[in-house]
């Protein structure tokens, strides 16, 4: 009797947490945004970062008087830095009933969650995803991107080796979606200055992404010789890889792509091991000049007591400000419509420059930039020869 | 052949850690055949409390004294924490489950695991956390390819020795018989007057331990620690444990340093993506010709 009586009560505890998440957004006058972000796992602080600029930006907007009358939300998924729980987050955004979603980082993370929504009608807009196969491969209706895209990056990639005239180049990518998409680029945006016998490609091979111990791969590398060594993947590994690299005496100039630049990869390298390394990164957050960007960076600023650490999470806010902008135009809070006046978007305005896209989704007119870090850990532009 | 040596050493340094994890694996399988899912996550505890210790208190300390005694006040609490942590998890976990059988013991250990995870990732934050590079002792000798630092050196040899303690103690005290009676028939053990419960706490007390050990061990030598960082940790040590021998502690040490210099090995002369498909077919070729590990015993087949 009493065992029947306890199952009777889990089993309505369990159903009544299951009706809690059923309750459908019916206020009008509450516009829920979904933001999906790695709140937790390997990427949390991108994941953190993003989300307190969404909630920043969406703050901002508020005070304004909001959009169309309503009030912005930002309903958080968590999607936990890897493939399987995106597309948990993305089902649980879906059937919570938002239309608009924000996210994510990570380009591999992003592609299972961009095809789910896009299965549903749901417009989604990627913050921290720049591989190129997420617009390129299949043409999905209502994705869009607020950061740029690697094919920019690989060929800024190719100008930077050329002009510090750098003999040897060391390519490592983890075998990722988005590390390997550079990787690929680079080496065939090299190609002309290879030909020319200009450059060599001493070594192209991936890591194990989740170890901690790359000494053997440092060794290997440390043997070829190079004169530059280009790491196109995420900080998490990277911090490791230039830390280990250091201490093993491989000293060449490290370049990493525009997942590696952020405090967390200083945090977990130290400051020595990260001087005079470069980075090929969009627009850092404490380089940006608009007059909306120093409003969104003093705002977050007060809420936080830091600037976000890296351009992704700012992004975020400009995927924010993006749908609220194509709201706005379409004065209608309709996916379909919303998708039309995201893509003829033109004179909004971003914390990040002018949002606009192309038919594809991709974000307009993105430049590159190299940055260097002093001995105490910070970035500084870096002006190429 | 100096490259080869420094591979060598650099893979017992990474096969030491495994080891020690395998060890809490296999002592825990061998008396209560019950794979302990939250072993991996005590070592993740034991490098956060050696790191929350080397930054509060230890922090003070090594100002005075130097590094090396905030390194060896943090490995001591994170021994006795993580087996306090070891004993609760078996008292909260895994006895009152004992009586429904192998199935529900699996599950309460993965429960138990994603409780400790969760629970260091709120108390500790999702971000990584770095041991400070000026608490952690610096010293390195050699040069060129052949460079080893004083902390490793440490690591090393201090696993050694940990490794021959416990071997000492399983097969060459009274208890230690009294822990293999226990592993080799429950039943049996208890009529000849072995007292099973305190076997159990014995083994949730030093594998636990062990891995706490290791757990600030890697946080000192690679500096970064997560709350996921357990994960990776437990699967290879598992493999170990699998390589050498469920239930077998010296396999355990074994099939741990054997995995890590295979995995060095491996990563260096070929390729660091492809090490562990190859690893895991070393495995699979073990098993084929020996099924119960390295160094299992062949068990006859009962008719």
């Amino acid at each position: 009797m009493k065992r029947t009586a306890l199952l009777a009560s889990f089993s309505l505890a369990a159903l009544a947490l299951s009706l809690s998440g059923c309750a459908k957004n019916a206020d009008s006058k509450v516009l829920t945004i979904g933001l999906q972000a790695p709140i937790s796992g390997q990427y949390a602080a991108e994941g953190q970062w993003a989300r307190q600029s969404a909630e920043t930006a969406a703050s901002l907007i508020n005070a304004k008087g909001g959009v169309e009358g309503m009030q912005i939300k930002i309903e958080l998924a968590d999607d936990a830095g890897n493939p399987k729980d995106s597309a948990l987050a993305a089902q649980k955004l879906i059937s919570k009933g938002v239309k608009l979603v924000v996210g994510s980082y990570g380009s591999g993370i992003t592609i299972p969650a961009a095809d789910l929504y896009d299965s549903k009608g749901v417009v989604s807009v990627g913050y921290g995803c720049t591989a190129v196969r997420l617009t390129m491969e299949k043409q999905r209706s209502n994705f869009f991107r607020t950061c740029g895209r690697d094919d920019t990056q690989s060929a800024f990639f190719a100008k930077v080796v050329e002009k510090l005239g750098a003999k040897r180049v060391a390519i490592m990518h983890d075998n990722s979606d988005y590390g390997k998409g550079v990787a690929e680029d680079a080496k065939k945006f090299l190609e002309p200055l290879v030909s020319a016998k200009k450059t060599e490609i001493i070594y192209y091979d991936a890591i194990t992404p989740g170890n901690t111990d790359y000494t053997a791969a440092v060794q290997k590398l440390k043997t070829l010789k190079p004169d530059l060594w280009f790491y196109t993947s995420y900080y998490s590994e990277a911090g490791l890889l230039i830390k280990q690299a250091r201490q093993a005496g491989l000293d060449c100039l490290f370049v990493g792509s525009n997942a590696v630049p952020n405090p967390e990869f200083v945090k977990i390298a130290g400051n020595a091991a990260v001087k005079g390394s470069l980075m090929l990164n969009e627009p850092m957050p404490q380089f940006l000049a608009t007059p909306e960007a120093t409003e969104f960076l003093d705002a977050y600023k007060k809420a936080y007591k830091e600037i976000p650490g890296s351009i992704w999470a700012v992004y975020a806010a400009d995927g924010v400000n993006a749908l609220v902008a194509a709201v706005k135009t379409a004065k209608s809070t309709d996916p379909a419509k919303v998708t039309t006046a995201m893509r003829a978007l033109s004179g909004a305005k971003g914390i990040t420059g002018e949002l606009m896209f192309d038919d594809r989704g991709d974000r307009k007119n993105v430049p590159y930039q190299l940055y260097a870090y002093d001995d105490k850990g910070e970035l500084s532009p870096y002006p190429l020869p | 052949m100096t490259t080869f040596l420094a591979q060598l050493l650099n893979g017992l340094t990474i096969g030491s850690f495994y080891a020690l994890v395998a060890l809490g694996y296999s002592m825990v399988f061998g008396v209560m055949k019950l794979i302990n899912f939250a072993h991996g996550d005590l070592f993740t505890l034991g490098a956060y409390l050696g790191f929350s210790i080397l930054v509060g208190s230890a922090g003070a300390l090594t100002g005075l004294c130097g590094p090396w005694v905030g390194i060896a006040l943090a490995l001591v609490v994170a021994a006795i924490g993580v087996a306090a942590a070891g004993l609760v998890v078996e008292n909260l976990a895994y006895r009152p489950v004992y009586r429904a059988g192998r199935l529900p013991l699996v599950v309460s250990a993965l429960g138990i695991s994603i409780v400790i995870q969760n629970a260091v990732m709120v108390i500790w934050g999702p971000r990584y956390q770095s041991f400070p590079a000026a608490l952690v002792p610096q010293t390195a000798f050699g040069t060129g390819d052949f460079r080893i630092t004083a902390l490793q050196l440490f690591i090393l040899v201090f696993s050694l020795i940990l490794m021959a303690a416990v071997w000492f103690l399983i097969e060459k005290t009274s208890f230690g018989i009294a822990v293999r009676a226990a592993a080799l028939d429950r039943e049996t053990a208890t009529l000849l007057g072995i007292n099973y419960r305190t076997v159990v706490r014995f083994i949730f007390i030093l594998g636990p331990g062990l891995g706490g050990i290791a757990g600030v061990m890697v946080g000192a030598h690679y500096g970064r620690i997560s709350f996921t960082m357990g994960w990776v940790y437990a699967l290879k040590a598992f493999t170990a444990t699998i390589l050498g021998g469920i239930g077998n502690i010296p396999g355990a040490m074994l099939g741990g340093l054997v995995l890590g210099v295979l995995e060095n090995l491996f990563s260096y002369y070929v390729s660091d993506s492809w090490t562990d498909v190859f690893v895991t077919l070393v495995l699979i070729i073990v098993l084929v010709f020996r099924p119960t590990g390295l160094l299992g015993e062949r068990r006859a087949d009962k008719v």
